[in-house]
């Protein structure tokens, strides 16, 4: 029997790609949560095959790839990401992996690549691991960010010509006091500056943040292809389109999951070269929880470090959750 | 459907549909739509007023006609995410004060030399779902700007004022 092992830090994801094996295929299925995890499974046997993601924790799919590739482990990969700038499919095939699926991934596109790289026998289908609902609905958030964001590295990709490092998005419900720890990653000794925009469409509403350090505007000039001097006025330009164009994006790959339309307000600029508790300091008042997912953006070969993070009010979690639940069923 | 029920339809379409552009034409923010070629399609009341240019003075010319202070190679390079991902695009006052040179709405009451402006570009997608125009919304910040320049301003003197207690 052929032994299949997904690897997948989401349990969303795992779930779906087990669902989308094909019935014939008549496999035993394995998961894996991370890269290390995956090495481990595939010299214990467990993977003749390996559906592997790109963004993960602890060992990401390429170092996986690469550990795979100098060990000389008995295993055939595909991968299957929401990094679908073309560079990743070609970076992983020179890794040594077979083929390359985007995420979401579906049944008939999954049998498919699994016809053409020649594997299928017959039965046997995944078992749903038992789960508690707090958790598969973070994971859900979770998943859907990660498409997202994908979808928003790509854009970004092919409009700034350059690699984007995607980063693993975390999803939390916190409150406010809570968001300055969150944002902790965000260098303490590094002056920031940051936007604010509203958003909001079919009773789900929330503000999204777009905070850049300033060290990295001069790459961002660089990269936008802007000659003059990087003053105040041209770094709060940068700022303004690095925020449309991510805030754009990710809203609308969001939006596109949940089948509905946001509207966008205009952006407030929240400052100038502060640290980032005075930053959000101005917004304190008016929430008490929210449903906050990050995204801290890099650039490969560039000093660019940018963080996003959009704050879902508590009334729209309801709503967000029906319009996901078609995640959910099994 | 008799020939006359049909004529009723298409002439209350034709009514609607005039009533809609007296719509864009008062409505108080400025509206013009501009087609992959950087030229104006659509002009609306706000812009004639405050420019003092009618509609059949600056359609089909590139707005930096116009406006040479507007850089079309700046321009393209700002509409270039709207026209390929289809998001929209924002300048603030704080940004830039303003696109289009007007002059405040208040000339009397109000101290500010010009009218500041935000300012969105909003793709408008055609039938076939490729987005051939852009559409611009112009807004006057300028009670806001006012009021927060004074602000600052009060902050700065305050903290001035703070350092030298004589």
């Amino acid at each position: 029997m052929l032994s299949v092992l997904i690897c997948d830090d989401s349990m969303v994801a795992r779930k779906q790609v087990a669902k989308c094996l094909p019935q014939d295929l008549g496999a035993s299925i394995h998961f894996a949560k991370h890269g290390q995890e995956a090495i481990n499974a595939i010299a214990d046997g467990k993977g003749e095959l390996l559906l592997l993601d790109l963004n993960m924790p602890i060992m990401d799919g390429y170092e996986t790839l690469e550990t795979i590739g100098s060990l000389s482990l008995p295993t055939k990969t595909i991968v299957i990401s929401g990094d679908i700038q073309p560079e990743a499919a070609q970076r992983v095939k020179n890794l040594g992996a077979l083929d390359f699926i985007q995420k979401p991934v579906n049944a008939e596109e999954l049998r498919n690549t699994l016809i053409k790289q020649g594997f299928i026998q017959q039965e046997e289908s995944a078992s749903p691991e038992p789960e508690d609902l707090p958790e598969e609905i973070r994971d859900c958030y979770q998943e859907v960010a990660n498409v997202a964001m994908g979808q928003a590295g790509d854009y970004l990709a092919r409009i700034m010509n350059v690699f984007v490092e995607l980063p693993i998005p975390n999803v939390n419900l916190i409150e406010i006091s809570e968001l300055h720890m969150m944002l902790s990653d965000v260098d303490k000794q590094e002056s920031t500056s940051g936007v604010c925009q509203g958003f909001l469409g079919d009773g789900i509403s929330g503000e999204a943040l777009c905070i850049l350090s300033d060290s990295s505007f001069e790459d961002i000039a660089t990269i936008m292809g802007v000659e003059s001097k990087v003053d105040d006025q041209l770094q709060l330009e940068l700022l303004m389109d690095c925020a449309s164009l991510l805030v754009g994006t990710c809203l609308s790959g969001i939006a596109n999951q949940l089948d509905m339309h946001f509207r966008q307000g205009h952006p407030v600029v929240l400052g100038q070269h502060q640290n980032i508790r005075e930053l959000i300091k101005a917004n304190e008042r008016t929430w008490k929880k929210t449903l906050a997912i990050e995204l801290s953006y890099g650039l490969e070969d560039f000093n660019v470090k940018c963080d996003l993070l959009l704050l879902f009010t508590e009334e729209s979690m309801d709503m967000m959750t029906s319009k996901l639940s078609h995640l959910l069923e099994d | 459907m008799t020939s006359s029920t049909v004529e009723k339809d298409a002439l209350s379409e034709l009514l609607e549909f005039h009533w809609m552009m007296d719509m864009i034409q008062t409505v108080d923010v400025g509206i013009v739509v501009l087609n992959r070629d950087m030229k104006i399609k659509v002009w609306n009341g706000f812009m004639e007023a405050h420019s003092g240019l009618l509609p059949s003075q600056v359609r089909d010319l590139p707005i930096s006609e116009h406006f040479p202070d507007i850089k079309e190679s700046w321009l393209k390079q700002k509409l270039k995410p709207v026209f390929e991902l289809k998001t929209r695009a924002f300048i603030t006052w704080e940004q830039r004060p303003y696109l289009f040179k007007f002059r405040n709405y208040r000339p009397i009451t109000s101290s500010a030399p010009y009218m500041y402006q935000n300012v969105v570009f909003s793709p408008l997608v055609s039938a076939t779902g490729a987005v051939d125009n852009v559409c611009m919304m112009i807004y006057d910040m300028t009670d806001a700007a006012s009021a927060k320049k004074m602000l600052l301003a009060f902050q700065v003197k305050e903290s001035e004022a703070r350092e030298r207690p004589y």
